[in-house]
């Protein structure tokens, strides 16, 4: 079995790494929720929103942020359905891509 | 044992944290590729104890690439595990019933993921 302080300052180096194309992620889903706001959401954006959506779940319970991965999951779907989003959606869209840039920043 | 392991997975930071982790807690051999045709590539030119396959990818996706493995003699014979963050209990059944070994759920714990997977080859 591994050092686990070993394994803990390869992943520190991985997140300081990658952390900035997780900030172009939740970037992507601000960006969605703005413009879902606007009622100028596209086909094209739900589309990368839906994708940066899936990346967060994916990644970020591996570094430690449980809470990043249930919210990304909560909005995948809702992107992933296709327009137009139920307008009682549209807040709390806003709300998980508020939260994922304070999960991020705080950081794993 | 060190066992070889191919990951093939379009997103770099997954990619990255499973082939440490892999290497740094089993100390297993790892091989990474980014795309399903360089992960045919791959698998066919080193021959993997095991392959980590996404399942969501652009181009060709994981149960695209895993029916090229199977029909390939060379890679036939490797078991693959799929690693996705699809939990649905339906995706799980389809996937299960290409003839996988097993399924991998992202996100996944670095300290753990060669238990899983040596579990599911029955490696332990």
């Amino acid at each position: 079995m591994a050092d686990p302080s070993a394994l803990a300052a390869a992943m520190q180096r991985l997140w300081v790494q990658f952390l900035p194309q997780m900030e172009q992620r939740v970037a992507t889903l601000e960006a969605a929720a703005a413009a879902l706001a606007d009622g100028k959401l596209t086909a094209a954006q739900a589309g990368e929103a839906t994708k940066a959506a899936h990346n967060l779940a994916g990644v970020l319970g591996t570094f430690g942020l449980t809470e990043g991965t249930t919210l990304a999951r909560e909005a995948e779907p809702a992107y992933a359905a296709g327009l137009p989003i139920d307008p009682g959606l549209h807040a709390r869209l806003a709300e998980i891509a508020s939260h994922l840039r304070n999960l991020i920043t705080t950081g794993a | 044992m060190a066992h070889r392991i191919l990951i093939i997975d379009d997103e770099d930071d997954i990619r990255e944290v499973a082939a440490m982790s892999l290497e740094t807690v089993a100390g297993w051999e790892v091989m990474v590729a980014d795309s399903g045709a360089q992960g045919l590539a791959r698998a066919a030119m080193y021959k993997p104890d095991a392959i980590l396959l996404d399942v969501m990818m652009p181009g060709m996706d994981g149960p695209t690439t895993f029916r090229e493995l199977r029909k390939n003699p060379a890679t036939a014979q490797i078991p693959v595990l799929f690693l996705t963050a699809k939990v649905q209990a339906t995706d799980r059944r389809r996937f299960a019933d290409l003839g996988i070994e097993a399924v991998l759920v992202k996100p996944f714990d670095p300290m753990t993921l060669s238990t899983q997977i040596s579990s599911a080859l029955g490696w332990n």
